[in-house]
């Protein structure tokens, strides 16, 4: 192999050059221009591979700042973030030569063993910056993320189509002098489900030094299972029939500790169908919810061994009858009815507001003990609902919510015009 | 033209027009009177008009200056005492205008505070003395430090009388041109339960039916406002039926929007409709107790809520089975 990787021989020089988010690229660029001290921070966000990382060092290049990054390979705690990024952002010399972007990458990989502390230092950072702060994540809605979204702008970035992933590799088959049959190069695409990063790596690790590329040579790639390592976490710690088979198991994990308490919540009731196991199980995980509420909030992290002991023996002991079975298991169901219910619920949190504001009340209860009345008038009433429509100040998306069917809310907004 | 809610419509905008709690109202007249008073803390079930109270009071007290004068806050909306301290910091900075000593704070739903907030709440309530009272207002009073509450007058809210109720509703539905009848009425009161906000809400949805409001267009109002979806979780969890229990939590939490702590408390609530023995009600609601504790500790609510149905679904079996309680 040669040294380089193809995918920093071929990464764009130019923000024209990104593909498919080459919008998101742009935005990206304008807000660096126009970044002053106090300006938010900017947050990347997207699925692998779809040019979150490459946009930022193509910014700099068209702007000619220089990049100091941090990423996932660092320990990114409390000191260090404030020694890497926080120098590098709030020491920055006022009137420098050359501007400056500072890279936090993949803060989704921040764990929470070794990188605690590790977000509010980068609120921090970001709050004091003399610099642009750029960060890059797969899951912005993390809830850990809840609080550093609110210092920064959001930039989408969208998964990259088969044709698109095509057209690049097909252009870097004819620049490496490599002749591929257009179905191997669909092939490699297909399998990368829109990551254009791995996609270039599958093509190098086929093609490179090869003159010509056939689908016989596919063989060799492996599937890539993207959760893969969360599914074997699991599948060791429910197999486990010693506290420290389990044990041992959770600490495999490379994702945070309250994700992989959710991941085991979902599947207990998969592993487990006698009550008594059940019972025991989930009785043991919110134990250990207390602990972790206990350690976040005292800052006493000297209890962390007695919860990972009792999510994981706790729950994987507490199957006594049951037998192990394979399963197959689930993303937890909250989490993904959350992320797909947000713009509705958004809508639904406005709505309350709008309410609160006229009644004297929360917007919990406002959601609770007025919505459905007030659901119940515009779809039986519209007339009167339009003029308790003027008197909320709802607007017309509000109006469709509240409605749910679109014939009443067709009629309350042609009576409010 | 524009169509109010009727709550708003009909709250009363003096104390001479609230009808109820006589006691609590006398003494609010004589603070206005003496323009004297303490902190306030108003306890009590939801619909028996605390809220009108406090903003009835402070309407006499303060008369056109009451907008400078009052401040309204929500514990359950302002997120974290820090945004609470900030805007009473902002209000309370400056002296109240015209002629009384004092602004007025009233922080709604108070209950919804964690004791270490309270405590913090406690200092800030301190610190502005000079310049401003707060009015708590919480339905149980329990939930309160006692470092507050003994800094407080605490006015009980009793539950109103269906009599009372029923008559406000009639004079409503006068006003509004509504012909409601009296089986509407009886219907109206055995859904509100003593709660005035909630009944008022019934009689305006079912209003919007037609102009005649009875027992039918209430139950029809009703049927679709308030879902049956807590007992029908928790029968299908003390059915063994686990992973669609949940369902139904994940459904309460979403949809509805609804937070932990208010489907622990209807839990709670249902426990005793329940038709299983008496010795269990008593169990179940200890369990459910404990995690009501947890949640008020910061637990998560989907994990905790989660152990409660499977306790739940033990217990169903063990019921089922004549087992004696362990």
């Amino acid at each position: 192999m040669s040294a380089i990787p193809w995918t920093e021989k071929y990464a764009p020089r130019r923000v024209s050059e990104i593909v498919r988010n080459t919008e998101a690229a742009m935005k990206l660029l304008r807000l660096v221009k126009e970044w002053k001290p106090g300006s938010k921070g900017i947050l990347l966000y997207g699925p692998p591979g779809t040019g979150k990382t490459v946009s930022v060092y193509a910014v700099a290049n068209e702007l000619n700042y220089e990049v100091i990054e941090m990423n996932a390979s660092d320990t990114r705690n409390v000191q260090n973030v404030m020694r890497i990024a926080g120098s590098a952002a709030m020491q920055a010399p006022l009137f420098a030569k050359r501007g400056r972007i500072v890279l936090i990458d993949e803060i989704d990989g921040l764990s929470g063993r070794e990188d605690r502390g590790g977000l509010g230092a980068i609120i921090k950072v970001i709050k004091n910056a003399r610099v642009p702060v750029v960060l890059t994540a797969n899951d912005p809605w993390d809830p850990r993320f809840a609080s550093l979204r609110q210092y920064c702008k959001l930039i989408e970035y969208k998964r990259l189509t088969m044709w698109d992933v095509v057209k690049v590799l097909r252009s870097i088959c004819q620049k490496e002098g490599i002749i591929a049959d257009n179905e191997v190069l669909k092939e490699i695409a297909k399998n990368a489900e829109g990551d254009l990063r791995s996609a270039i790596n599958d093509l190098q690790a086929l093609a490179e030094g090869r003159k010509r590329l056939t689908k016989g040579m596919l063989g060799i790639l492996a599937r890539r299972d993207r959760e893969k390592n969360i599914f074997e976490v699991l599948r060791m710690l429910f197999s486990a029939k010693t506290a420290r088979m389990a044990t041992f198991a959770l600490s495999t994990a490379d994702v945070d500790y309250e994700m992989l308490m959710r991941w085991i919540s979902e599947n207990i009731p998969y592993h487990m169908n006698d009550v008594e196991e059940l019972a025991k199980a989930y009785d043991a995980l919110s134990r250990a919810d207390v602990f972790l509420g206990r350690i976040k909030r005292e800052q006493n992290w000297k209890l962390l061994p007695y919860a990972f002991e009792l999510m994981s023996a706790g729950v994987a002991l507490a199957r006594t009858k049951s037998k192990f079975k394979f399963v197959k298991y689930s993303f937890p169901s909250l989490l993904r009815e959350l992320k797909s219910s947000k713009e509705q619920r958004d809508l639904q949190k406005k709505v309350g507001e709008k309410i609160k504001k006229r009644c004297h009340t929360s917007v919990t209860r406002a959601i609770n003990d007025f919505l459905p009345f007030i659901r119940t008038i515009f779809r039986s009433n519209p007339e009167m609902g339009a003029k308790m429509a003027r008197w909320f100040r709802f607007n017309e998306e509000e109006i469709a919510f509240i409605t749910g069917d679109s014939k009443s809310s067709k009629e309350i907004i042609k009576l409010l015009r | 033209m524009s169509e109010m809610m009727w709550t708003e419509k009909y709250r009363p905008r003096t104390l001479d027009e609230i009808v109820n709690q006589e006691e609590i109202v006398s003494r609010l007249k004589h603070f206005v009177k003496t323009k004297d008073f303490p902190h306030l803390l108003f306890a009590g079930p939801p619909g028996t008009g605390k809220t009108t109270a406090i903003l009835a009071f402070a309407r006499d007290l303060f008369g056109k200056y009451f907008e400078e004068n009052f401040l309204e806050l929500n514990a359950s909306d302002e997120r974290g005492i820090d945004i609470i301290r900030t805007r009473v910091k902002d209000f309370a900075r400056t002296r109240a205008i015209g002629d009384v000593p004092v602004k007025i704070i009233a922080l709604d739903e108070a209950d919804n505070m964690t004791a270490d907030a309270q405590q913090a709440l406690r200092r800030t309530m301190e610190k502005y003395t000079r310049t401003a009272r707060f009015c708590l207002i919480c339905n149980y009073s329990s939930k309160i430090i006692e470092p507050i509450q003994s800094r407080c007058a605490v006015f009980r809210f009793s539950p109103l009388k269906d009599e009372d109720i029923a008559k406000r509703l009639k004079w409503i539905a006068e006003q509004e041109d509504v012909n409601l009848t009296e089986d509407g009425v009886q219907a109206i009161l055995y859904v509100a339960e003593g709660d005035m906000r909630r009944a008022i809400n019934i009689l305006q949805a079912a209003s919007a039916l037609g102009t005649t409001v009875n027992s039918e267009t209430v139950y029809k109002v009703t049927g679709r406002a308030r879902p049956e979806e807590v007992r029908e979780m928790i029968n299908l969890a003390l059915s063994g039926k686990f992973i669609e229990a949940r369902k139904k939590l994940y459904e309460l939490l979403i949809t509805y929007g609804l937070s932990g702590s208010d489907i622990v408390r209807q839990i709670h609530r249902e426990i005793y409709n329940l038709n299983i023995p008496e010795e269990w009600k008593v169990k179940l609601a200890e369990y459910t107790g404990d995690i009501d504790f947890r949640l008020s500790e910061g637990a998560h609510e989907d994990i905790q809520l989660s152990a409660l149905l499977a306790h739940f679904a033990l217990a169903g079996t063990q019921m089922r089975k004549g087992d004696k309680i362990g």
